[in-house]
């Protein structure tokens, strides 16, 4: 039998409180069933105390009453002293973090991500933010559409394009000196002048810059020769530039790589790894290529395309945190393009030889589990017939295309055509398709 | 011509049930529920006007509530005019309004109509009665019903407790309410049973000779007592019937008062009236969401700021500003519910800034009560005096509602009436099938 006097032993503190001011030194249960609860306790403010004598009073009436509640009465106390203690160490530890200025090492950090983004927002209204007073009318900037064609060899032009003047169909502009860079494919970006833009080399390293930084070219001749260039080190190639001044609107970032290996992280652990200029290579394979990257929030639906026309979706939020092969390809296949849906109805698809494949976000199918082979686009004849994608995108009928040919002539189209006729109208007979950039109008202000 | 089922319209949980085949049923009307025979008396109104009852109600509450971001924006509600010995003015009064509340949360509707004051509660933009909550709720019952019938209902025995009130004008009133409320919901007949009356006839039902019999119907809004006389549907008498205001949720409300004030700041230090005004208010489950607002949690931020039991504080500030109210009343409706099994159990709950760790006991808890005990015993003890028997004279006890299982209140009967004639009826259900049997009687 327990002898309900044990209680009157121990005048235990508020059990809430207890990790601060007391230590627990034993909790005994002896093989007689004698239980002692013995503690230390220091400067304790006896008015702060949830537990005192009177509810130990109150409990032990209830043993001597129900002499069965006096083993769960302990019970119950013996595993919150457990919880507590846990929580005591959990506090002693950060605690010693405090002491040792680890935790002002990991407020420092925060504070400079957090200056970062100020800076971008900064960027983004023209001018310097004065909070927390009430803010001055800034005049806005002026924002441009403007176009960026890049390559693996970190050579970078950017075109301002006229928003007035642009038209279906219309060639904006050529690339001149195209043969000089052999098989270095470039890759088009319509983005805004006012935009941050992320530079992504598939050694994880990475840098960022305004777009407005980067020296203003005539787009209807561009010139290799010309071109910013933000060279890679040894080994190392431009896999792909993002605009990032919006990243902090979503919760999660997704690296993809070409053998369609994915890893998500925070948004704010971004922040972190670009001011340390370096986001991981995102793969595991040792062929294998960090080909890009994209925001979303949880329950946006992911969505990777590859050359060969086999599509991958699932919601963000079950992406891995690991990187983890989501789609198992072919051997001779790789990723060309991963997004989010986001509120967009339909996804428009090119492939080399022209033809823009049209179909609703709902057809997607998407996986629920990773290493699937994924949704065929394509037929096994048209497949075999050579037929490839190149890019594809999230789009809604008042959103325009960008697309370079292989010949370096750049077109725009207005989508709504383009899903309606189903292919690119085709210009130069002899020129396939190299790339696609879609990109939404932004209202033309003043 | 449609069905005519019965109603159990309780405090904290309803039901239906229909005679048919000589048999009743009651419908299995909440499926989400541990118990789909009953379903609780909670009602979600969401911003689009959508409504939900029962389970479903609960569960989304908690997904569109509990830690969701708010927006307070000042909105004009109206205007006073002030009257002086020499000067007259207009001034207009704003309120604060959370524009990303999704939706509000009705429980305890019952309760209501036994207030004098009640009338309402404006909902997003609309005012809805009583009337309109409980009609409401009553619809979406009614709809639920005719979907597992697959046939019209036209008809409705509601129950009712034996009083409403001790004043008689309330008392009608509220039946009126009831009524009104019932027609609005689409029922074309609508009748009234006392519920202890209703539980009767459904233990009738397993009586093979007449019976002297209490019913001690003891729910979650009201006690319930009648002694009548069972067995012969010829000789059916009722001697005197009885209750009183007290029950599940007035347990409830002593737990809070005397348990956990403390674990929010009540008597850590001295508080300003303001904070201390907060703090009181917990135990009141229709004034609690309320506090949401910006100069409530200004008053709250300040004291944390100055160290004024800022831990548990925190905790307030935690429980008013995250939804976590309603969780914290089920976590000690459980409580209360635990302590009928065991003599001990632990009032606990975990969320962002709260941590509550109480060890309660059943001796604790009798205390808590003891005042509202002694109040049930007299009404007992009057209600046996007014049939003009002797306890010795009942020939059986039976216990309806959840709050007759409380082993204070048996223990309670045992002594007045003794251990062999205290029985059990089907604690949540009873009340239910009584009704189906009287509304297949109406019909």
């Amino acid at each position: 039998m327990i002898d309900p006097m044990i209680f009157r032993q121990a005048n235990l503190p508020d059990l809430g409180q207890i990790s601060s001011c007391i230590s627990i030194s034993t909790l005994e249960c002896g093989k007689s069933g004698n239980i002692s609860i013995s503690g230390t306790l220091t400067n304790l403010n006896a008015e702060e105390a949830l537990i005192n004598q009177n509810k130990i009073d109150e409990w032990i009436r209830e043993v001597e009453e129900r002499p069965g509640s006096a083993a769960l009465i302990i019970q119950y106390i013996a595993n919150r002293l457990s919880e507590l203690a846990s929580r005591e160490e959990e506090l002693a530890a950060q605690n010693i973090d405090l002491l040792n200025g680890r935790k002002v090492e990991e407020y420092e950090s925060r504070i400079a991500n957090l200056e970062y983004q100020l800076e971008l927002l900064k960027r983004q209204l023209g001018g310097e933010v004065n909070l927390p007073t009430e803010m001055p009318a800034i005049k806005p900037p002026i924002e441009t559409i403007n176009l960026l064609v890049y390559n693996p060899l970190g050579l970078v032009m950017r075109g301002e394009m006229n928003q007035v003047e642009i038209a279906s169909g219309q060639t904006i502009g050529r690339i001149s000196d195209w043969e000089s860079l052999g098989d270095m494919r470039p890759n088009v970006l319509i983005t805004t002048s006012q935009e941050e833009l992320l530079l992504l080399f598939d050694s994880g390293r990475t840098v960022t810059l305004p777009v407005s930084q980067l020296p203003l070219l005539s787009v209807e001749s561009l010139d290799w020769q010309q071109a910013s260039v933000h060279e890679p080190t040894v080994k190392e190639e431009l896999a792909a530039i993002h605009p990032i001044a919006k990243m902090s609107l979503y919760e999660t970032c997704i690296q993809v790589s070409r053998r369609g290996f994915v890893k998500k992280f925070k948004t704010s652990f971004l922040a972190t790894h670009i001011t340390e200029k370096y986001i991981g290579t995102g793969v595991k394979l040792p062929a294998d290529k960090t080909c890009g990257l994209t925001f979303a929030n949880k329950n946006d639906l992911f969505v990777m395309v590859s050359q060969e026309g086999y599509i991958f979706s699932m919601q963000a939020d079950r992406l891995p945190v690991a990187i983890e092969e989501v789609i198992h390809l072919g051997i001779t296949d790789h990723i060309v393009s991963a997004f989010i849906t986001g509120n967009k109805p339909s996804l428009l698809l090119i492939t080399q030889n022209g033809k823009a494949v049209h179909r609703e976000v709902s057809w997607l199918e998407p996986a629920s589990s990773f290493k699937t082979k994924g949704q065929a686009l394509l037929s096994k004849e048209r497949r075999e017939a050579g037929t490839r994608l190149i890019g594809a995108a999230a789009v809604d009928e008042a959103d325009w295309g960008v697309i370079l040919h292989s010949d370096g002539t750049l077109t725009t189209y207005n989508l709504r055509e383009l899903l309606a006729a189903g292919s690119v109208p085709a210009g130069n007979q002899n020129a396939s398709i190299l790339c696609f950039s879609g990109f939404h109008m932004p209202e033309i202000k003043g | 011509m449609g069905l005519h089922v019965g109603i159990d319209f309780g405090t904290s949980n309803s039901g239906v049930g229909i005679f048919h085949n000589n048999q009743v049923h009651v419908l299995p009307i909440d499926s989400k529920n541990i118990v789909p025979e009953v379903v609780k008396t909670i009602l979600y109104i969401t911003s689009d006007y959508k409504h939900f009852i029962g389970q479903e109600a609960v569960e989304l509450y908690y997904k569109q509530n509990i830690n969701r971001q708010r927006r307070f924006v000042k909105k004009w509600t109206g205007e006073i005019d002030y009257h002086g010995a020499d000067m007259h003015y207009v001034r207009d009064v704003y309120v604060y309004v959370d524009e990303l509340q999704p939706g509000r949360l009705m429980q305890f509707i019952k309760t209501a109509l036994r207030s004098e004051k009640y009338v309402g509660t404006q909902v997003f933009d609309r005012f809805y009665s009583l009337s309109d909550i409980i009609s409401t709720y009553l619809h979406a019952l009614k709809q639920r019903a005719e979907g597992l019938l697959h046939e019209e209902i036209s008809g409705v025995t509601l129950g009712r407790p034996v009083k409403f009130s001790q004043v008689p004008e309330l008392d009608q009133k509220a039946q009126a309410t009831l009524h009104q409320a019932a027609l609005e919901a689409g029922f074309k007949q609508v009748d009234f049973e006392l519920e202890p009356v209703a539980a009767a006839l459904y233990y009738e039902l397993s009586l093979s000779k007449p019976q002297i019999v209490l019913i001690f119907d003891f729910g979650g809004g009201t006690l319930d007592l009648t002694i009548l006389r069972l067995g012969d549907p010829h000789l059916r008498e009722v001697y005197a019937s009885g209750g009183i205001g007290i029950a599940g949720s007035d347990f409830d409300r002593a737990i809070i008062q005397k348990r956990m004030l403390t674990h929010f700041g009540k008597g850590i230090v001295q508080h300003d009236p303001e904070i201390l005004n907060l703090i009181h208010t917990i135990p009141d489950w229709a004034a609690l969401p309320e506090l949401s607002t910006p100069r409530a949690r200004a008053e709250l931020e300040r004291a944390i700021q100055a160290k004024q039991a800022p831990v548990r504080l925190k905790a307030l500030e935690s429980m008013i500003f995250n939804d976590l109210a309603f969780s914290f009343y089920n976590m000690i409706e459980s409580t209360k519910i635990n302590l009928s099994d065991t003599g001990v159990t632990i009032a606990r709950m975990k969320e962002k800034d709260l941590d509550i760790w109480e060890l309660y006991t059943r001796k604790q808890f009798e205390n808590d009560i003891q005042e509202h005990r002694e109040q049930i015993q007299n009404v007992l003890m009057d209600t046996v005096y007014a049939s003009g028997m002797e306890p010795d004279q009942i020939d059986a006890v039976v216990k309806t509602g959840g709050s007759s299982n409380i082993p204070t209140f048996t223990e309670m009967l045992n002594t007045i009436f003794g251990a062999d004639k205290v029985k059990s009826s089907d604690v949540f259900n009873s009340v239910t099938a009584g009704l189906a049997i009287k509304a297949q009687q109406n019909s």
